[in-house]
């Protein structure tokens, strides 16, 4: 693909935004609005980072308000995160990740965690708000012997991202596939589980994928809280799922220790042990 | 237009420089006031705490006398703040009290720089959109030359070549360990404008690729064929601190002066801004590729 004429080389770049080549056609795109929420921002913004808006903050502060430790489950999330890449990388031995709906940059982010254990590591992150993949590209820089690459596409847009993956990943060997924090914006009508089946089905036995969902069964008349608060302030709509329904994205993959559980229970460290309405867990790809 | 930071021509009054940022001390200031207001404590018991005047108290938080690191520990106790947020604030009244690497050039430093200065050495990330010339950073010596000497023509020699060594001086701030990340979008027509003639510019150009290479430089071009673009037509740079507590400042130079914007909805539309150019530019690798077009046409 061309772009303003300058010839495109055969080199892994990471061509997400305008510049290189074009979203893949039907994917949806935030607009350039800071008026509305967005997830990403709201993130961020229960992070402690500075690349939130008001009305994001607005959102953030309704959601504590509903839900007072929003903030301590962010960063368990997050937390978690580092947790499960850490026993990818050092214990699974895995050397490739796709990361699905990547965020705004902040600390210990996937390559950063993985390539401080294996600097050769490669890691796809992919986002389908441009202003996030711009930031993402810019400042989620690789080791010199390991690769990030940055996509442009909508998590459902499955196909875009498998092509698109393969400029940087082998898919002959395991890929840790990562949905953290990115399936409940995908409602039950978009097809959630064939996001998770088809990309798991372009992976060869071995990979892993790790997910963090919010829980619809975990305190669950304050989590209804959060959503009804959040799905009136946000761009996206948020869909939060029980541990069965959550279970049932691991289909066909054998759960890691100790399972799904809440997700600051997930091999924790030494943090506090609070409720955090978040199920998170790490399936292993069998072989036939 | 952007001038000194940007990198245009540096003029404005000449200033004094005292040892120790300015800026630095202005931010650790606003951070004990922000933390004595949260703690519910008088400037008057605040004062009692290190031996001081409540006056003094005042000009500590507005940055205007130098710290003592006792003073800024004991008040900080006083004011309960956590072991984290006390190390942080700890190290940046460390950094406020030493002299930035610009103290040699005193003589030819507009106050109204200098406080920027202070900022770019204090700074994670520096986020930038050129219009006009390419950034101060990355400028090559002809480059930096032909840009001062747009500012200083009746300037004597000696002056454009201490001018010159003060760029050259402060790019040794990038691509060494723990330096800022440099985020810096340019306007096509910046790559276009041949500052001191084609030859200088040819050089320019590679030396812009060559820093693009570094892992904490990011350079991309607004082409031509964008059309319009988020910037409108000034340069400007936000300035980001790794200071959790600490906000972004967006920086604006202006012929003789410059402003600083600091309040959360004027920083808040520059970050907007910002972050739309960023999008809507080429990839820092289609970057790249357009820089290698240009040279080859020119």
């Amino acid at each position: 693909m061309t772009s303003e004429g300058v010839p495109r080389s055969g080199e892994r770049d990471g061509d997400a935004g305008w510049g290189d080549d074009a979203p893949a056609p039907g994917d949806s795109h935030p607009a350039f609005d800071t008026s509305i929420a967005h997830q990403a921002r709201i993130y961020d913004y229960l992070l402690g980072g500075k690349d939130n808006f008001a009305a994001d903050r607005k959102a953030g502060d309704a959601m504590i308000a509903a839900y007072p430790t929003m903030v301590g489950l962010a960063r368990a999330n997050r937390v978690f995160l580092g947790r499960a890449v850490r026993y990818l990388t050092a214990d699974a031995g895995i050397r490739q990740f796709l990361d699905i709906g990547t965020g705004i940059p902040t600390a210990g982010n996937t390559h950063q965690v993985a390539q401080e254990i294996a600097p050769e590591t490669r890691v796809v992150y992919v986002d389908y708000d441009p202003v996030v993949l711009s930031q993402a590209r810019a400042l989620l820089t690789s080791s010199e012997q390991g690769a990030t690459d940055y996509i442009d596409a909508d998590a459902r847009n499955t196909e875009a991202i498998l092509e698109k993956a393969a400029r940087t990943l082998d898919f002959s060997q395991p890929v840790a596939v990562m949905l953290v924090m990115i399936l409940h914006a995908i409602g039950d009508s978009d097809d959630p589980y064939g996001i998770a089946t088809r990309v798991m089905a372009a992976v060869p036995a071995g990979s892993y994928l790790t997910i963090s969902h919010p829980a619809a069964d975990i305190e669950p008349e304050k989590v209804a809280n959060v959503t009804g608060s959040l799905n009136e302030l946000s761009y996206q709509k948020y869909t939060t799922r029980t541990h069965s329904q959550v279970m049932r994205f691991f289909d066909g993959l054998d759960l890691v220790d100790p399972g799904l559980v809440q997700v600051q229970q997930w091999r924790p460290g030494i943090e506090r042990n609070q409720t955090a309405a978040v199920w998170a867990g790490v399936g292993h790809k069998p072989r036939d | 237009m952007s001038i000194q930071a940007g990198s245009g021509p540096p003029v404005g009054d000449l200033g004094r420089v005292e040892g120790g940022s300015t800026v630095l001390r202005v931010m650790v200031g606003g951070q004990l006031r922000r933390f004595r207001e949260a703690a519910q404590v008088t400037p008057d018991e605040a004062a009692y705490a290190i031996r001081a005047s409540r006056s003094k108290i005042s000009r500590m938080e507005n940055g205007r006398v130098g710290f003592k690191t006792r003073d800024v520990g004991d008040l900080l106790t006083l004011y309960r703040v956590n072991d984290r947020t006390r190390a942080e604030v700890m190290a940046l009244a460390q950094r406020a009290s030493v002299p930035g690497w610009w103290a040699q050039y005193s003589d030819i430093v507009a106050d109204w720089f200098e406080a920027y200065l202070g900022m770019e050495a204090a700074a994670s990330l520096i986020r930038s959109f050129e219009g006009q010339f390419v950034h101060g950073l990355f400028q090559t010596e002809a480059y930096a030359r032909a840009v001062t000497m747009l500012g200083y023509r009746a300037a004597p020699a000696e002056e454009i070549d201490r001018r010159v060594s003060m760029r050259m001086k402060r790019q040794e701030q990038v691509g060494r360990p723990g330096a800022p990340h440099v985020w810096s979008v340019l306007d096509e027509a910046v790559l276009r404008r041949p500052v001191g003639g084609p030859e200088a510019m040819r050089a320019q150009l590679d030396r812009l690729i060559e820093a693009a290479r570094l892992p904490d430089v990011t350079i991309q071009v607004v082409p031509f064929g964008r059309g319009g673009h988020a910037a409108g037509g000034g340069s400007f740079t936000v300035l980001r601190f790794a200071e959790p507590d600490v906000p972004d400042v967006v920086y604006i130079e202006q012929l003789t002066s410059a402003l600083y914007l600091e309040k959360r909805d004027d920083v808040e539309h520059y970050l907007e801004v910002m972050n739309v150019l960023g999008a809507q530019a080429l990839s820092p690798a289609a970057t790249e590729r357009l820089i290698r077009q240009i040279i080859r046409e020119t």
